[in-house]
């Protein structure tokens, strides 16, 4: 294989953020339409899960062949997009209204910060260890150069992830005090309190894999996550696993843990007073979040690329054929697995209340925070004895 | 360095979780209510006085823009307040399709409640599904009188019509599944730890402090005190009913959870009685083409969704008009308590306490 000049591995890491940033804009919006899909079939709405346009062009034709086909479930998954598209064009077309008392650059920066803080993290994920692909013959300039499965995947993936990510905070808590309004004041320094004591057993529970896999590189952990333990290491995962999902819902401030946005309360929270655009950075950059996290739990506690779950994979593949397509890892694995973990936040959100904000804090720091140390102590017993 | 100050917060008019235009002062002290001071009026309309102008006939209208959730029981407190006024008996028949259709109203009016209530504590499934089943209510009081939701149901002496053809078919239809429906919003929110944790305990009244502050319907009942003017002053076809009246003693949001909940399985037995024990007859009694009083005063009250709601009318000698009309609103009497239940609590907790209160702004304002 030859190796590439700098400006040959500049072009690729241009492609390959490119690529990432098209799996993010294509998840992301997924996300949103998916959302509320699945919370209009929880919920029997009727919105999103019917409205299909009008009787005439594309979507009457797609209407009429409905009726003809028979209601096929998978055939109907496009109804519903028309919200979509208004939501869309909404953020997009709305004026951008920006208080008369505010701090107009700290008010312009905040969700900017939480935007880049949330899409910069997928720098140090890998979607697959080693070549995701190489370029063909007659790709000009880049010929049989491989393409490797994450923008960097430097040596302390984790810690870099946990930095930027808690960057995230801050646009949260400069929106609310940047407005320079009671509500987005108070939902702001809610998320402030949060975020920080979530971060705490969130880090703990991501200290597991660590202890696992003796290592902080993204696809090298992965790798030990999903086939490189013994039948112990089954134990600490499925804690850590719980934990870090928990912890994750409260970081990525969804049900039950929106205290920062609580609607019922709070109006809307830190982003009361935020329209437009803006307020749609705050938006996307939620989803991204969620993407992020499940990413996280798909790489260090579901098999990442693999197949199986919690290790299992490492424990039966010998019970494969060598060489089978199963035993691999492949990129489309780790991102069902995200896929799945997004729908479980949907999930969720159809199904239980909002926690009040002391019982939030409750959670964290009683029970989370303990267990997780727990968790810890074990991961390390099974990593000594076993 | 660091000074401690309290923040004066303003909840409403405009605010998703106040039911409308009720506007509520809080001194915050952190996320900790220090005082709080409920300010209504938003939505006044002079319910009273208009009604003063008009004959006893038209004013049935105008308590349907009270309690919109619950215009058929307005109507028949005000419907009984003016037979009671002028001497009329009611035919048999009548009084059971009014008790029936004032109980659909409650289970439509107890509906809206669960489903702003546990949106407001953030299960918004329920939401949906409760609006699910009040929709089949709606689709029976379009059947009887042609609106949805301010019915103008009854007739002083009686009703307009009687029910159309496919009601009770229709009826039949809806009690058979709002069984496995209640059962359902049960499942999401009975037993669920983060239901339980906001609501036990949170907006306490006790039974002293309800009774000194007024307090009628479930939130009295809630508190143990089985007061039900279903049972202690039994009007319309009530008397031949066989129906229990829930209570609780805890005086929680929990606990009038259950006993709304509770009342729901009730009123869905009254209707089923009434549908099996349909008279047969007039529905209209012989009333003349002008009403004018005999009587100089009466007050009625009945046991609408929310509570006591009674009405009293003074009639004029030689006069169509009342001479003075005047609604006890439950919601209004039963907003005083929000105080009592909110100072020392969380910001997150007076967002249940409007919740479990039940209150609609057009009956508190009129």
């Amino acid at each position: 294989m030859p190796t590439p000049t700098l400006s040959q591995s500049l072009a690729i890491t241009l492609i390959q953020c490119v690529l990432v940033v098209l799996f993010v804009f294509v998840v992301v919006p997924l996300t949103v339409f998916a959302e509320r899909k699945v919370l209009g079939y929880l919920q029997q709405r009727l919105g999103s899960t019917r409205v299909a346009g009008g009787h005439k062009g594309v979507t009457g034709w797609m209407n009429r062949g409905m009726w003809k086909w028979g209601r096929i479930p998978v055939l109907s998954y496009w109804r519903g997009i028309p919200g979509l598209l208004a939501d869309v064009l909404k953020l997009i077309l709305k004026e951008d209204v920006i208080p008369a008392k505010a701090d107009k650059f700290v008010f312009f920066i905040a969700p900017a910060l939480s935007m880049v803080s949330a899409v910069v993290v997928f720098a140090a994920i890998s979607f697959v260890p080693g070549t995701f692909f190489i370029f063909p013959s007659w790709f000009p300039g880049l010929a049989g150069l491989p393409v490797s499965g994450g923008i960097a995947d430097i040596n302390v993936g984790l810690l870099w992830i946990l930095g930027v990510a808690s960057v995230g905070v801050y646009g949260i808590v400069l929106a609310g005090w940047a407005s320079n309004s009671k509500y987005p004041l108070l939902g702001g320094l809610r998320s402030a309190a949060q975020m920080v004591s979530y971060e705490v057993p969130l880090a703990i529970s991501l200290l597991v894999p660590v202890v696992l896999s003796g290592s902080l590189n993204f696809s090298e952990m992965a790798r030990e996550m999903a086939i490189g333990l013994s039948a112990w290491g089954l134990v600490p995962q499925l804690l850590g696993f719980l934990i870090y999902l928990t912890c994750g819902f409260a970081e990525t401030n969804r049900l039950p843990f929106d205290m920062p946005e609580a609607e019922n309360e709070l109006v809307a929270g830190f982003h009361t007073e935020y329209s437009g655009m803006k307020f749609g950075f705050f938006y996307l950059a939620e989803y991204i979040n969620m993407t992020v996290v499940s990413a996280l739990a798909a790489g260090f506690f579901l098999g990442g690329p693999w197949l199986l779950p919690f290790g299992l994979q490492g424990l039966f593949n010998h019970l494969l054929p060598a060489g089978s397509w199963l035993a691999g890892p492949h990129a489309i694995f780790f991102v069902a697995k995200i896929i799945f973990l997004l729908f479980t936040y949907i999930w969720v959100r159809g199904t239980i209340p909002r926690y009040r904000y002391d019982q939030v804090m409750t959670v964290a720091w009683k029970y989370l925070i303990p267990m997780a140390l727990f968790n810890l102590l074990l991961a390390a017993l099974v990593r000594c004895a076993v | 360095m660091f000074k401690n100050e309290e923040m004066e917060i303003n909840l409403g008019p405009q605010h998703p979780s106040t039911h409308g235009v009720l506007r509520v002062k809080l001194r915050l002290d952190g996320e900790t209510i220090t005082h709080c001071k409920p300010i209504i009026g938003y939505l006044h309309r002079g319910v009273e006085k208009i009604c003063e102008n008009q004959t006893f006939f038209q004013g049935q209208v105008w308590t349907d823009r009270m309690d919109y959730c619950s215009a058929v029981a307005n109507n028949l407190g005000w419907a009984e307040a003016n037979e009671k006024l002028f001497g009329i008996t009611v035919p048999r028949r009548a009084q059971y399709i009014r008790t029936m259709l004032n109980e659909f109203n409650r289970l439509a009016s107890h509906l809206i409640w669960l489903a702003t209530h546990a949106l407001d504590i953030g299960a918004m499934t329920v939401f949906l599904y409760a609006f699910r089943e009040r929709e089949d209510i709606l689709d029976l009081n379009e059947a009887f009188c042609g609106s949805r939701l301010t019915t103008t149901a009854f007739r002083i002496g009686g009703l307009r019509e009687d029910l159309p053809p496919g009601f009770e078919k229709m009826a039949r239809k809806f009690l058979a599944k709002f069984e496995t429906c209640l059962e359902e919003y049960e499942n999401l929110l009975s037993e669920n730890r983060i239901w339980k944790k906001r609501t036990i305990g949170v907006a306490k009244l006790s039974a002293e402090d309800a009774i000194a502050l007024g307090v009628t319907g479930p939130v009295l009942r809630a508190a143990g005190v089985p007061y039900d003017i279903r049972k202690a002053f039994p009007y319309a076809a009530y008397a031949e009913m066989d129906f229990e009246v829930p209570t609780q003693t805890a005086a929680d949001t929990y606990a009038r959870y259950l006993v709304r909940m509770a009342e729901m399985r009730q009123s869905a037995r009254i209707v089923q009685q009434c549908l099996d024990g349909m008279p047969e007859g007039p529905v209209m009694a012989k009333i003349p083409k002008i009403l004018k009083p005999e009587v100089n005063e009466v007050y009625h009250a009945t046991e609408a969704p929310k509570g006591e709601i009674g009405y009293y009318l003074v009639g004029e000698k030689g006069s169509t008009n009342p001479y003075r009309f005047h609604v006890r609103a439950p919601g209004f009497i039963n907003l005083q308590c929000l105080p009592k239940m909110a100072e020392g609590a969380l910001i997150a907790d007076i967002v249940a306490a409007i919740g479990t209160l039940d209150i609609v702004l057009g009956e508190i304002d009129r």
